[in-house]
C-alpha cells in the first residue's frame, strides 16, 4: 500500500519525461512554482497521515488549489513587475522544511517507542 | 482489520493520484531544463591535460610535415632545373617559372635584403593602445616593402604570399595559419638599398610607429637572407577562416 504513491511518482516522472509535451519557456517558471507547491502538499499529506489527521478532501483540494494558486501568483507577479513568485518560494520552502522536520520527529519517535517496547518485553522475558 | 482498511484506502488513493501528477510535472520540468543546460566542455583537469598533450603532439607533427614539404618543394625545383639541361628555350621557361615561384612564395628564397624588428613599447598608463604592435602596423610595413619592390617577405619566418592575411587575434597576430607574438622580425629580399631607403624615409611608416612608442629597430642590410617557402594552401575560393 505504501508503495502505491511511490509507484505513481515513478510512473508520472516516466510519462513526463517520455511524453512529447512541450511547455513554452516563458511558462517554465510557473511549472517550477507549481512543482514546489505540489511537493509541499505531498509532504503535508505524509505528515498528516503520520499524525493520523489525514483528510482526503483537504489533501486533494489543497494540492490543486495550492498548485494553481502558486502558478497564478507567479503570473500576476509577472504582469505587475513584482517578483511575487518569491513569496511562493519562501512560503512553500519554509513549510517544506517544517513538514519534513515533523515527519522526521514522528518517524524517529515511533522507532524509539518500538525499541522501547522490545526492551521491555526482553526484560519481562528475562 | 476492517476499520484499518477503511482508514488506509482513503489516503493511498489520493496520494497516488497526487504523486502521479507531481511526478509528471517533475519529469516534464527535468526534460525541459536539461535540454537548455549547457553541456560541460572540459570535464576535468585530466581531460584538459590529455587534450593539451594531444594538441602539442599534433602541432609538432604538423610543423615537421611542413618542414618536409618545404624541403621537397625545394628538391622539386632542383630536379626541374636539372631536366632543363642545355635546351635554351626550356631553360628560359624554367627561369621564368623559378621567378614566378619566388613571387608566389612556394620556394625558399636566398638573397640580399633587409630586416627590421617591431616590438611592443612600454606602456606608461593610458597609451597602451598606441605602444602595442597591431596587425595594421605589421601590414603597413610589409605593404611598404612590397611597394618598394621586395620579392619575398617573411614575418617571424612565416612567408607572406598573395593570399596571406595579417590579423590580430587577441594578443597575437595571425599570419597565414600561424599565430605570431612580438617581437615581429620582418625580413624582405630585394634590392637592399631601395628597401632600406624606403623604410628610413622621413615621416615614413617606421617613423610613424616610433612616434607612437612602438620599439622599431634600425633596418639592417643583410647580404644573405633565407626565407622559407609558403607551405599552406592557397585559397582560391572566397573562404573565411
Amino acid at each position: 500500500m505504501i508503495w502505491l504513491p511511490v509507484l505513481g511518482l515513478i510512473i508520472g516522472a516516466a510519462i513526463g519525461f517520455i511524453a512529447n509535451v512541450n511547455i513554452p519557456v516563458a511558462y517554465s517558471s510557473y511549472l517550477s512554482i507549481a512543482i514546489l507547491a505540489a511537493l509541499d502538499t505531498v509532504l503535508g499529506g505524509v505528515r498528516a497521515s503520520l499524525e493520523k489527521s489525514f483528510d482526503a478532501t483537504v489533501f486533494l483540494s489543497g494540492f490543486f488549489f495550492n498548485t494553481l494558486l502558486a502558478a497564478l501568483l507567479a503570473y500576476i507577479g509577472e504582469q505587475l513587475g513584482v517578483d511575487l513568485y518569491l513569496a511562493a518560494v519562501v512560503a512553500f520552502g519554509v513549510r517544506l522544511f517544517q513538514n519534513i522536520a515533523i515527519v522526521r520527529r514522528v518517524v524517529f519517535g515511533r522507532i524509539g517507542k518500538r525499541h522501547g517496547k522490545e526492551a521491555e518485553r526482553a526484560e519481562v522475558e528475562a | 482489520m476492517h476499520a484499518e482498511r477503511r482508514t488506509r484506502i482513503p489516503w493511498a488513493l489520493p496520494f497516488t493520484v497526487v504523486t502521479l501528477i507531481l511526478g509528471f510535472m517533475l519529469g516534464l520540468q527535468y526534460r525541459l531544463t536539461s535540454g537548455t543546460r549547457v553541456p560541460a566542455v572540459a570535464t576535468s583537469d585530466q581531460e584538459a591535460e590529455r587534450l593539451q598533450n594531444e594538441y602539442n603532439a599534433l602541432s609538432a607533427q604538423g610543423q615537421a610535415l611542413q618542414k618536409e614539404l618545404a624541403q621537397l618543394n625545394g628538391q622539386l625545383a632542383t630536379y626541374e632545373k636539372q631536366t632543363a639541361g642545355s635546351n635554351a628555350s626550356l631553360q628560359a621557361v624554367q627561369q621564368r617559372l623559378e621567378q614566378e615561384r619566388i613571387l608566389a612564395g612556394t620556394t625558399p628564397v636566398t638573397g640580399p635584403g633587409v630586416t627590421v624588428t617591431l616590438m611592443d613599447g612600454l606602456s606608461t598608463g593610458t597609451n597602451t593602445m598606441d605602444v602595442l604592435t597591431h596587425d595594421w602596423d605589421v601590414r603597413s610595413v610589409i605593404n611598404e616593402l612590397f611597394t618598394a619592390g621586395a620579392e619575398a617577405v617573411a614575418i617571424n619566418n612565416v612567408r607572406v604570399v598573395a593570399t596571406t592575411g595579417v590579423f590580430c587575434i587577441g594578443p597575437v597576430v595571425k599570419v597565414n595559419d600561424d599565430r605570431l607574438a612580438p617581437p615581429y622580425v620582418i625580413q624582405a629580399i630585394g634590392d637592399p638599398k631601395t628597401l632600406k631607403a624606403t623604410l628610413d624615409m622621413q615621416g615614413g611608416v617606421l617613423d610613424m610607429l616610433r612616434a607612437r612608442g612602438v620599439r622599431v629597430t634600425e633596418p639592417q642590410i643583410v647580404q644573405t637572407l633565407t626565407l622559407p617557402a609558403f607551405t599552406g594552401t592557397v585559397q582560391t575560393t572566397d573562404q573565411t577562416g
